[in-house]
Order: structure tokens, then C-alpha cells, then sequence
């Protein structure tokens, strides 16, 4: 049921919580990548696909909201799951507006954020396909 | 002597110059009738004193009259009285007599007169008064010498030119006749007018009756030389011997009854002589010849003319005598005053003032004697004594400001005023004029009481009854009394000042709510208060059961001995304030069964004084120290509502903290269930996960016990503290609020350790209310602006000095005072007492708290809270 060769990034500033979920993605069968801030994020330039973005939303620095917005700016799209220990509606309005997967409030069970993972990767597979079909047409 | 009468504030006090006093016109015309009635009489009496047939009266009165009258009168009313007598004149002339005659031998009389006055008033110092022998012998050559002999030529001019009589003849009777005229009567007359009504007030019956002896005698010497020339033809043939008879009346006159007597008694023996004489008794009849007249009158003449002088010189010595014993007598009763005064005690001292007015009042003869006290707050005199003799009224209650409008300036000058009767009163005295009516007052005098430079009273000399001249002696000699009262009232004022000024010291102490106890610089106590007896007789509380004399240090040392601690503690502050290495020392200490008991505060403070000492105060301050106690409560109770209201704003940032650890642990949790699933488990893997879940329960753990230390009610609790731990501690606390707000939190810390005694829990609310309120101010600023930045640093004080520094908008001007007013808030919502709570917590360690805009943006708090000597442990 898992697809093989998703990667999921994980950005939280929280090293124990990085550490938690790391060892949790890897436990499904993903391949993880973590990172303790946005900044960190950014600058790491090969992002693969399909894959998805575990954020937190709560950093110092530039905060998971700010970074999602940025990237849809940008154009890389990348599914998105929120999570944070601060729960409230509007911020998870605001992220399910700039078209977020899932908004999962800390702490939350394996299973929530496995299915979450699972919706975003396969959100991000389709849109693979699409792609390179849509390049292909082009390419043609 | 004329120092002392321009002392006195007006100048008519002297005789001389009281007659030239305005009198008034009804007076005049009166003194110009009786002179009128006078004359006449006189010439109708002078008639009858002839030895006919001679014409000429041995004696005649009317220019006696008119030389009297002009002697007591002032010189400018002189012609009234002349011309008074003239009418009086012309009645009395022989119908025989041409008019011309009457009216030349008028002005002669009147030429008379006036020679006589004017001599007598250039020779003498007072006309009218005979009673030293210069005013005695210029009588005698201005009126018996000059004027008789000047005029008498006037007269036989007249009398030779108009009746052809010889001239040296006429002249010569009418200068013996006009001699023995002025000689014997003018005396009698004035004497009678002037001295006549005090003699008789003022002699005693024993005089009264030597002087009806006196009056009777010539007549029995008379009755026995009469018998005598009947039935001896020796007396016959000698008239000088009869004569000589009369000697010894006059003489005795001479020595016992002065120039008045001598005069009346000369004058008795004339009008003897010659009125037996005119009716041809012997022996005057055998005699009955011009030159028998003549002889008579220069008999008469040559006898009077040193009696008077005489007498005179007699009564100037007795006077004199007189003057020098009341003087002795006077300074006797001054020393005695002064005496008296020097060493009364002052409860005594309304007693002697009463006496020795009483004392100069019959030593005066006066009516009443009154001594006023001057009241500077009242701008007025007030009786402070008085004496009134027997039958005479005391004194009535004035306003002496509102009677003496003239008199009172006067004494306050510290000018005595003094006048003999009251028309001597000067014309602007009239209120004091119809007040001295009033009040039936006669004579007055009215001395200043000064003593050290200022006017303290007036003692007031009053007679009623009589009138009374004040010689300057007198005055003179008052005022030397007025001294010693003034002394004595200025001792009295002092003494009186002093037991105010006492009595105001006692009602002080008196007052006191607290226990009082001055002690000497041994710790002995001097003086307490009632309350300290009082606290003493409630018992319980060490030290206030000794009374004077005991020693407060050596209570505190029982007190201490039995196990009282504070007492050893007061004894030692106590000892150091008194031998002055302290400068006052104070101490409070509960009293009895805990929460039954009482809190008393000791406090000793030096006794300002040349000698030392303390004085200690023991108050109760029960009442306060409860009040204290439940402001205490509430405060705590006020600061822990605060606490857990800025607990429930930090929910969200709590709930962050806690929910990354639980965030961890659940995912590593779940990881590992994972792991184990698996055919083979990475067992390396499942112990590092372990190992991270220890961690984060740990950590998990640690927040709650911060919450739980910061939710923690109770009491202060000093402990050493290093500030800079405490700051790292709180900011964690708001960092995740922080984040929210994405406000970014900067520390500038000391690299030294700034170490406070201080309550835990206090100084992390101070530095959370702080933080929180600096995040708040940049609620509306922009993102890249919001940072706080929190200082420590250490001060020369020394103190640690913590800045807590924000971004935002900054204070309102003038506002940076009022925000740390309870309830002072710019936020819609929140209390307002956030910053209030952080000043009273500064307060209460002992630090200052204080609020400034940034030069650039934001406002910063600063406080300081001072460094503990010891280290952190």
C-alpha cells in the first residue's frame, strides 16, 4: 500500500519531536528528511518526487504559514501537512485556504498522520504524472 | 528738678503755672465780685480802725485786698479785678470826698498793688506762698517795703495837692499805715484762702486745740494788761511794757504754727491794739496822738517783720526736716519692697503685689492705688491689682484704651502723667477729663511699669477725696517703685511663661498615644508620661514598669535575664543611642500568646540637650500591625490572582511547551511499537527512542513544576537568587507565546553573577509582567520590529539593574509615572495592575522601578533591586 520512493521532509523546530517523527516515517516505509527551521527548508535545493512537507507551524524565524505561502508563490507545489501544538481555527482555516492536506494538532495518533502523509504523497504522485504527461504533450 | 518735671507729659502740675491755666470765665467774674465785696468791706472796716481824731486808719484793708487778689492771679486777668474794685471804691468814698480825689486815691491803691506784685513776683520764685524765707523776705521788701514806700508819695501828692495837708506828713503816715497793712493782713488773707481748708482737714485735735489756745491768749494777756494799767500808774506811764505782753502769743505763733499762724496771730493782735485803741482803752488812749499811732505801728512793724521771718525760716526747716524723714521713711519702705520682691516664690506673688500697694497707698495717704498689666495681645491695660482705702470704691472695670485715649500713648512712651486737680488736664485730655469725673477721681498719677524695654503696666495713684499735688520728688521716688514692680511683674511674666511653656510640656506627654520615658545619659529614667505609667500598671511589657528614678537599662537586663530576647536587643540599642554611636534605634516585637498577643514598637531616640540622654517611646501598634498583616494577605492573595490570570493568557503557549515533549514522546512511541512489529527489531534504534522519551518526559515534567512553583501560594520567602538564572527561566516560560507573536526575545546578560535575596516566586512575576507587557506593546507594530531585549547589569550601588526593552509604540508623555498606578491601562482589556504589582514588588526588596520612552522606538522598565552581600549558594 505504500508507495515506494516517497520522500517526506519534516520541518519542526523541535529537535525531540523531529527525532519522534523521523523514526515514525521511517516505520511506514518512507524516507525521511528533517529540517529545525524554514530557512533550512529552502536552502535545501533537490526536493524529489513524489514527496511530501510535514511543517510545524510555530518556528521562530519564519513561521510554517509564512513558508507554505512562499512556496505556492514560488510554484512548488508541494503537499503540505500542517501540525501543531496550538490547535486553533483560524490558523487551520488559513492553511486549508492555501491548500493544505491535512492540519493535525500536536500531539496526535500514528495512524492521523500516516493517512495524512499517505493523501499528500499520492496528491503529489498524481500531480507527477500530470506533469510530465502535460511536458510530454508539449515535448511532442 | 526740671528734668524730672519735663518728665512729667504736662507742665501745669506746678502751682505757679496751674494759675495760669485758662480758668474759666465764671470763674473770674466770681473771683471779680468777691473782690468787689472784699474791698468794700474792708474800707467800710478800715473806716473804723482810727484813732480820732487822726484821719488816717492805722490799718487799711482794701490795698491788702487788692495786693492779695493780684499775688494769687495770673497777670493778665489783673485788670478785670481792678476794675472790679473800682465801683466798690467809689462806694466806700466819704460823700464829702470830691470824685477826683476818689478816683486818684483809687489808682494810688491800685499803683500799690501793682508795685507790690510785680516786686514780689521778681524777687521771689512763688508769689502767694510765704513758707521759705526767700519767698517770706521778697514778700516783704517787694509788698511791706517797696510798694508802700514808692506808692506813698503817689498818695500824699494827692491828698496834700487836694486837701492842702503836709505833704511829708501824709506821706508818712500812709507809708507806716500801708506797711502795716500789707505786713499783717495780705499773709492772713492769702494764707487763709490757700492753706486754710487743708490745715483744717488735716489738723489733728490736739493742734486744733493749742490753736484756739493760741487765738485765746492774746486776749487773756490782753483782759490782764488792761487790769494791769488800771491799777498800776506804772503800766500808765510805759506803754511799751502792755505791749510786750503780746510777745509771747506771737512767738509761740511764730515757732508752732508757721507764717499762716504768725500772720493770723499778728493780725488778732493788731486789730486788738487798735480796735481797743479807736474806743480810748488804755493804754492806747494815754497815747492818742499822731505820733502815738505811728509809734504804735512801728512797733507793730518792727515786731511782725522778723516774726514772719521767723516763722518762715522755722517752717522751712521743719518742712525740710519733714521732707528728709519721709525720704528716709520712703527709702526705708522702697528697700523693703525691693527687698520684698527680690526672693518671693511665685506662688506668693499676687499676695505681696497686693500688700505693698495696699502698703503705698496708707504710706501715700492716698484713696487707691491700682496696678494695671498691659496685655500686648489685647492692645490693652487690665487691672492685675488694686487697693482702695476704707469707704472708697475699688477700682471699676474699664475699657482703659476707650476712657484714656490721650493718657494711654503717653505711658506707652513710658512717660509718667500726673496732675493735681483736674482742670490741670490739658484741653486734648477731654475724654480722660469726663472719665476721671466719672468716676469722682481728683488728683492722678499714672506711672509707667518698664522693665526690659518694654511698658508692662502703669501703676496708677488716685485720690478721690481730696486733691493732691506730685512734687517731683515724688514722682521721682514713685517711679523708683514703679521699677521694682515692673521688675517683679516682668520675674512674674517670666515665671508665668515658664509654667506655660511647663504645663504645655506635660499636656504633650500628656497627649501622647505611646508610653514615654526621658532618660539621663546613665539610662536612668527622668520624667514619664502617663501612658507609660499606665502600660506599666497593665503589666506585661518589660521596661514600662519602672517609674522615675528607676533605670530603663537595668529593666531591659531582667527582662533579658528572664528570657525576654527583644529586651536584650532594646538594651544594647538603647546603650548605643545613649553613648552616641547610634542616632536613634527602633524595634517592634510581639507581646504575649501568638495571635492573642499585642505588637509594641520601642523606639529611642537621643535627647537633644547639653546633658544627653534618650527618650524611648513604646507604642502599641497592634492595630497597625494587624492592618499591615491583611494588607500583606491581600497582597499575596492579589499577586497570586494575578499570577494565575497571566498563567490562563500563557495557555496557549503552555500547551505548546507541554505539547512538544508529549509531541516526541508519542511519535517515538509509537515508532518503536513499530519497530518491534518488525521480524527484527532494530534494538539500538528502540533504545535511543527510549532514551528521547526519558528526555522529553523530563522536559515535559520541568514545565509543569515551573507552573506549578509559579502558581505556588503563600507566604514571602527570601532566598539568595542569581538574576540572571531567573531571567533565562521566565523567558523560557514566554517563549512559546513568543513564537505565537512572532516576537523574538534578546538577552544582554551580566557575564558576573548578580546575586539578590529576594522571593522566588515575587521576582519571576516582576520579570514575567514585565515581558508580557513588552510583548503587548508590540501587539500593533511591525513583524521585523518586535523584539524584546532584557538587560542585566550590575550598578555601583550596589544592584543588579535589569532593563526589560520593547519595540512598540512607547508611553504617552507624561504618562511615565501614572503606569505604575493600579489600574492604569492603555489595553481594552486587562486590569491595569501588572506594573503596579511590579512596583510594589520592587518596593518591597528594596530596589526602584522606573519607566522611559527609547531614544528610537518602544519604551523600556527598568528596576533595580539591590545585591546581596552574600553569594549564591
Amino acid at each position: 500500500m505504500t508507495p515506494v520512493d516517497a520522500t517526506v521532509y519534516v520541518v519542526d523546530d523541535d529537535v525531540s519531536v523531529r527525532r519522534g517523527l523521523d523514526r515514525l516515517l521511517r516505520s511506514a516505509g518512507h524516507r525521511v528528511v528533517t529540517f529545525g527551521s524554514a530557512r533550512e527548508f529552502l536552502e535545501h535545493r533537490d526536493i524529489v518526487r513524489p514527496s511530501c512537507l510535514v511543517l510545524d507551524i510555530r518556528m521562530p524565524g519564519q513561521n510554517g504559514l509564512d513558508l507554505h505561502e512562499s512556496l505556492v508563490a514560488a510554484g512548488r507545489d508541494i503537499p503540505v501537512v500542517f501540525i501543531t501544538g496550538n490547535g486553533d481555527i483560524p490558523m487551520a482555516v488559513r492553511a486549508m485556504k492555501a491548500g493544505a492536506v491535512d492540519f493535525l494538532a500536536k500531539p496526535f495518533d500514528d495512524k492521523e498522520l500516516l493517512d495524512a502523509v499517505q493523501q499528500a504523497i499520492s496528491r503529489s504522485a498524481s500531480a507527477h504524472r500530470v506533469v510530465p504527461l502535460r511536458r510530454g504533450v508539449s515535448g511532442t | 528738678m526740671e528734668a524730672v518735671s519735663s518728665r512729667l507729659s504736662f507742665p501745669g502740675r506746678r502751682l505757679a503755672s496751674s494759675r495760669s491755666a485758662l480758668p474759666p470765665a465764671v470763674r473770674i467774674i466770681a473771683t471779680a465780685v468777691l473782690v468787689a465785696v472784699a474791698y468794700h468791706f474792708g474800707a467800710r472796716f478800715g473806716e473804723q480802725l482810727r484813732f480820732l481824731p487822726v484821719t488816717t486808719s492805722v490799718l487799711w484793708p482794701p490795698n491788702a485786698i487788692l495786693t492779695a487778689t493780684l499775688l494769687l492771679t495770673a497777670p493778665r486777668w489783673w485788670w478785670v479785678y481792678l476794675l472790679a474794685a473800682f465801683p466798690a471804691h467809689l462806694l466806700g468814698q466819704p460823700a464829702a470826698r470830691p470824685s477826683s480825689m476818689a478816683a486818684l486815691l483809687f489808682i494810688t491803691n491800685c499803683s500799690e498793688a501793682l508795685i507790690a506784685a510785680v516786686a514780689v513776683r521778681a524777687l521771689g520764685d512763688a508769689p502767694g506762698r510765704f513758707d521759705t524765707l526767700r519767698r517770706m523776705a521778697a514778700f516783704i521788701i517787694g509788698a511791706v517795703l517797696v510798694a508802700p514806700f514808692a506808692s506813698s508819695f503817689a498818695d500824699a501828692a494827692v491828698v496834700s495837692g487836694l486837701k492842702g495837708e503836709p505833704y511829708w506828713l501824709v506821706w508818712r503816715t500812709r507809708f507806716f499805715s500801708n506797711m502795716l497793712t500789707e505786713l499783717t493782713l495780705v499773709p492772713a488773707i492769702i494764707l487763709a484762702i490757700t492753706q486754710g481748708r487743708p490745715w483744717l482737714r488735716r489738723a489733728s485735735f490736739t493742734r486744733r486745740l493749742e490753736a484756739v489756745g493760741l487765738a485765746v491768749l492774746p486776749f487773756g494777756m490782753w483782759a490782764l494788761v488792761m487790769l494791769a494799767v488800771e491799777h498800776s500808774s506804772a503800766f500808765r506811764a510805759s506803754p511799751g511794757v502792755p505791749l510786750a505782753l503780746l510777745l509771747p502769743a506771737l512767738a509761740w505763733a511764730a515757732v508752732r504754727f508757721g507764717p499762716g499762724g504768725t500772720s493770723v496771730s499778728l493780725l488778732t493782735t493788731v486789730l486788738l491794739v487798735v480796735w481797743s485803741g479807736s474806743r480810748g482803752n488804755a493804754p492806747i488812749s494815754t497815747i492818742q496822738l499822731a505820733e502815738g499811732v505811728l509809734a504804735l505801728q512801728i512797733f507793730l512793724i518792727s515786731v511782725g517783720i522778723p516774726l514772719l521771718l521767723l516763722a518762715a525760716v522755722i517752717d522751712e526747716r521743719q518742712r525740710a526736716q519733714q521732707a528728709l524723714r519721709e525720704r528716709l521713711s520712703f527709702e526705708e519702705l522702697l528697700s523693703h519692697l525691693s527687698g520684698a520682691f527680690v526672693h518671693v516664690p511665685a506662688h506668693s506673688m499676687d499676695a505681696a503685689f497686693e500688700t505693698w500697694l495696699r502698703q503705698l497707698g496708707e504710706f501715700l495717704v492716698l484713696d487707691r492705688v491700682t496696678l494695671y498689666r498691659f496685655s500686648r495681645e489685647l492692645g490693652e491695660f487690665i487691672v492685675g491689682y488694686t487697693w482702695s482705702a476704707p469707704g472708697v470704691p475699688a477700682v471699676s472695670r474699664v475699657s482703659v484704651i476707650h476712657d484714656f485715649p490721650w493718657l494711654v500713648p503717653q505711658i506707652l512712651r513710658e512717660q509718667p502723667v500726673g496732675f493735681a486737680r483736674l482742670e490741670e488736664l490739658p484741653l486734648e485730655a477731654v475724654r480722660e477729663a469726663e472719665t476721671f469725673r466719672r468716676r469722682g477721681v481728683r488728683s492722678n498719677l499714672a506711672i509707667p511699669l518698664v522693665a526690659g524695654g518694654r511698658v508692662l503696666g502703669s501703676l496708677a495713684f488716685v485720690t478721690v477725696t481730696a486733691e493732691r499735688d506730685w512734687p517731683d520728688e515724688l514722682v521721682q521716688r514713685l517711679q523708683l517703685v514703679g521699677e521694682v514692680f515692673a521688675n517683679a511683674l516682668a520675674q512674674k511674666e517670666a515665671e508665668e511663661a515658664l509654667r506655660s511653656s511647663e504645663e504645655m510640656k506635660s499636656a504633650i506627654l500628656a497627649s501622647l498615644a505611646s508610653g514615654v520615658a526621658v532618660l539621663d545619659r546613665h539610662g536612668r529614667i527622668v520624667e514619664v508620661n502617663d501612658h507609660w505609667a499606665r502600660s506599666a500598671r497593665d503589666g506585661g511589657v518589660f521596661g514600662a514598669e519602672v517609674g522615675v528614678e528607676g533605670s530603663f537599662l537595668g529593666a531591659c537586663w531582667k527582662a533579658a535575664l528572664d528570657g525576654v530576647a527583644v529586651a536584650r536587643e532594646a538594651m544594647i540599642g538603647t546603650e548605643s543611642v545613649l553613648n552616641g554611636s547610634r542616632t536613634g534605634f527602633s524595634l517592634e516585637y510581639a507581646w504575649g500568646a501568638p495571635g492573642a498577643g499585642r505588637w509594641f514598637a520601642l523606639s529611642v531616640v537621643p535627647l537633644k540637650g547639653p546633658d544627653g540622654g534618650a527618650v524611648v517611646s513604646h507604642t502599641d501598634v497592634t492595630e497597625r500591625k494587624h492592618a499591615e498583616m491583611e494588607a500583606q494577605r491581600s497582597r499575596q492573595e492579589l499577586a497570586h490572582f494575578t499570577r494565575v490570570s497571566t498563567m490562563g493568557e500563557l495557555t496557549a503557549s503552555l500547551a505548546h511547551e507541554l505539547n512538544q515533549p508529549l509531541t516526541g514522546i508519542l511519535a517515538n512511541a509509537q515508532a518503536a511499537q513499530r519497530f518491534l512489529d518488525a521480524r527484527t527489531p532494530d534494538l539500538g534504534e528502540i533504545r535511543a527512542i527510549l532514551s528521547d522519551i526519558i528526555d522529553d518526559d523530563k522536559r515535559a515534567g520541568e514545565v509543569i513544576q515551573r507552573l506549578r512553583e509559579f502558581l505556588r501560594k503563600g507566604e514571602a520567602e527570601l532566598s539568595l537568587l542569581d538574576v540572571n538564572v531567573l531571567v533565562r527561566d521566565v523567558v523560557k516560560l514566554v517563549s512559546s507565546d513568543a513564537l505565537i507573536r512572532s516576537i523574538t526575545i534578546h538577552l544582554d546578560l551580566v557575564p558576573e553573577t548578580p546575586t539578590v535575596s529576594a522571593d522566588r516566586v515575587q521576582l519571576q512575576q516582576l520579570v514575567l509582567n514585565l515581558l508580557l507587557n513588552a510583548m503587548e506593546a508590540m501587539t500593533e507594530c511591525e513583524r521585523e520590529h518586535r523584539r524584546v531585549t532584557v538587560r542585566t547589569r550590575l550598578t555601583e550601588a550596589p544592584a543588579v539593574h535589569v532593563a526589560v526593552e520593547d519595540a512598540g509604540t512607547g508611553l504617552r508623555p507624561g504618562t511615565e509615572d501614572l503606569v505604575f498606578e493600579p489600574f492604569y491601562t492603555t489595553k481594552h482589556s486587562g486590569m491595569g495592575m501588572g506594573l503596579s504589582i511590579a512596583r510594589s514588588i520592587v518596593e518591597a526588596h528594596g530596589g526602584a522601578i522606573w519607566a522611559a520612552n527609547n531614544a528610537t522606538r518602544g519604551a523600556t522598565i527598568h528596576f533595580t533591586v539591590p545585591l546581596s552581600k552574600a553569594k549564591t549558594p
